[in-house]
């Protein structure tokens, strides 16, 4: 019979996602013990523990909170809200796209295009044709209405990068919502219909419980790709002002390629990393229950 | 005196009735819809214009194909898109080629333990978890250290390794679907386990293997992170050419527009043309497992 055939099929996948991610992750959690600094070759490489995890985790001077919480604050602001508001929306515009009218599938498949569109590129053109204060639509419609427009960007960066967070994903939960939406069987609608049910109750009370399963794959994943998102944080606000629209990956960028430290950069990877897994545990094992519930 | 109305009347009215409904609610999905999208429309205008139109926002204007015709004369420009798409049609093809036959013996394929298929599943799907800033600091010192920043391959390994979990996930939910009779029955029949797979299994999950696919050629076209800090500027892609113009404030708005309409249309286009077969994609490898 054959007996280790089977393993040549996966081996070299195997190999391939252990060497580009696995691997890597191990030698970053090493690193974070690590006093290493890429620009001080001078300096030698040494064991310094947890040294590198306290300097971000400490609170020196108690009622002054290190950037280092206001940063995970700032990540989890961004993350959690941009989640509900592409659940909320998401859930109401899957609601009307349902409806059998004229053209409805013409606009569902308009609606999905910012999914597809790179990071990089919708956040330049959001800043350059919509937020810009003097060629941009925001700033030419608030001046017509008289009003002065303030440079969002600036301003409001975590308004703008939450934003656009939502504009670019609200699209996969309609993508993923939908298709729950469209398997509710047929006979369900129409025997609401003779129960007499009124569209609030048939939708918050009927279809809303028969999609969870759905709603949970959108949040999982939304959250999975939301919070490692970079490059539109870094052609919009860069950061800024100072360090309030950073997230915790920014942070790490920050620390490699500015500050050259790899030490301190793979704490910081290390408890990001950490921070997602206990996040995405906790919702799927929370989603998990309520599911169970209903079902 | 008003009469009762006779039935005849009452139905029309039913059905004026619904009749305005339909119209109203195809009108609020439509303007909903182009709002949505209105950037990406004014976007795709604006290409059309000089960069003297282009300073006032406006949709009425003189077309022209001047400022394409700058953009694609452009020597970095072609550069940025012959390394996306050597990055989209290598990482796609390989991801497959390593990804399709591993979820294959993990629903099929028989191993010491019975708990291996589970597990190596398992370990296959915690991957997609893990945020690229994790791997960055070793994979940019062994890139310095090997030179391999230099190269288009460099990159090239990193999206085939950060792509095959996704192509396990979802090619996965596929061959489960297939009933493992049919398989039984064709290695009775003498089949080896390759010709299982490409002669009987691979023809059943067909659409699995497009969604796939699809999914990692638009998250590799669209992918910067690595990109950015993978790859000299010889061989990065087109995310990072269009991260470059985020310090222009607001010029050189018919060149943004030009060259992004150049770099998301055919992510978009791919991505439309392929939506039914992402959402069962989507929904069967998540829904169920």
């Amino acid at each position: 019979m054959r007996k280790k055939s089977d393993i040549p099929f996966a081996l070299p996948a195997i190999i391939v996602v252990a060497l580009m991610t696995q691997i890597p992750f191990l030698l970053t959690i090493v690193y974070s013990t690590l006093r290493w600094n890429l620009a001080r070759p001078d300096l030698p490489i040494k064991f310094v523990g947890l040294d590198n995890y306290l300097f971000f985790l400490n609170i020196p001077h108690f009622p002054a909170v290190p950037e280092f919480y206001s940063i995970v604050w700032q990540t989890i602001l961004i993350t959690g809200l941009s989640l509900v508001l592409c659940t909320v929306t998401g859930f109401l515009v899957s609601i009307l796209l349902d409806n059998k009218v004229p053209g409805v599938n013409f606009a569902r498949t308009l609606m999905l295009g910012p999914f597809f569109v790179m990071s990089t590129a919708s956040g330049v053109i959001w800043k350059t044709t919509v937020f810009n204060t003097t060629f941009g639509w925001y700033g030419v419609i608030f001046k017509a209405l008289g009003m002065t427009p303030v440079d969002l960007v600036s301003y409001h960066p975590l308004f703008v990068i939450i934003f656009l967070f939502w504009w670019q994903w609200m699209p996969f939960f309609v993508l993923v919502i939908l298709a729950g939406l469209q398997g509710i069987p047929v006979e369900l609608n129409d025997s609401m219909r003779i129960d007499g049910t009124n569209w609030l109750q048939s939708t918050f009370l009927v279809k809303l419980p028969l999609i969870t399963n759905h709603m949970q794959v959108a949040i999982m994943l939304g959250l999975v790709f939301i919070i490692k998102e970079f490059g539109l944080i870094l052609v919009t606000t860069a950061g800024g002002p100072g360090t309030r629209s950073y997230t915790l990956p920014y942070a790490v960028y920050m620390q490699v390629f500015n500050a050259s430290n790899v030490g301190r950069a793979g704490a910081l990877a290390t408890i990001t990393v950490l921070l997602v897994l206990i996040t995405v545990n906790v919702l799927y094992r929370s989603l998990k229950k309520r599911g169970e519930a209903v079902a | 005196m008003a009469q009762a109305p006779s039935a005849h009347v009452l139905h029309q009215r039913v059905m004026t009735r619904r009749k305005i409904k339909t119209i109203v609610l195809s009108v609020v999905i439509f303007a909903i819809a182009i709002l949505y999208v209105f950037p990406i429309l004014y976007m795709f205008l604006s290409g059309f214009k000089t960069e003297y139109q282009a300073v006032n926002p406006g949709l009425f204007f003189g077309p022209t194909l001047g400022t394409y015709q700058k953009v694609l004369s452009d020597a970095s420009m072609w550069r940025y898109l012959k390394n996306s798409l050597f990055q989209v049609l290598g990482a796609t093809a390989l991801s497959l080629a390593l990804g399709v036959p591993a979820a294959f013996v993990l629903v099929f394929g028989k191993f010491r333990k019975r708990s291996t298929n589970g597990s190596m599943h398992a370990w296959f799907i915690t991957t997609i978890l893990l945020p690229p800033v994790a791997v960055l600091i070793p994979l940019y010192t062994w890139y310095q250290k090997f030179s391999l920043d230099k190269t288009p391959v460099g990159l090239l390994i990193a999206y085939v390794g950060f792509n095959i979990p996704i192509v396990v996930w979802m090619v996965h939910s596929f061959f489960s679907d297939v009933p493992p009779e049919i398989i039984e029955a064709a290695e009775i029949d003498g089949c080896t386990r390759m010709q299982q797979l490409f002669k009987i299994a691979m023809p059943l999950v067909r659409t699995g293997i497009i969604a796939a696919g699809l999914l990692v050629a638009v998250f590799v076209w669209n992918e910067f992170f690595l990109a950015f800090n993978l790859t000299g500027i010889d061989h990065a892609t087109l995310p990072v050419y269009m991260s470059r113009f985020r310090e222009q404030q607001g010029m050189f708005i018919a060149q943004l527009s030009a060259s992004s309409t150049i770099a998301i249309l055919p992510a978009i286009v791919l991505g439309w043309m392929t939506q039914k077969s992402l959402v069962r994609g989507l929904t069967a490898g998540a829904v169920k497992g």
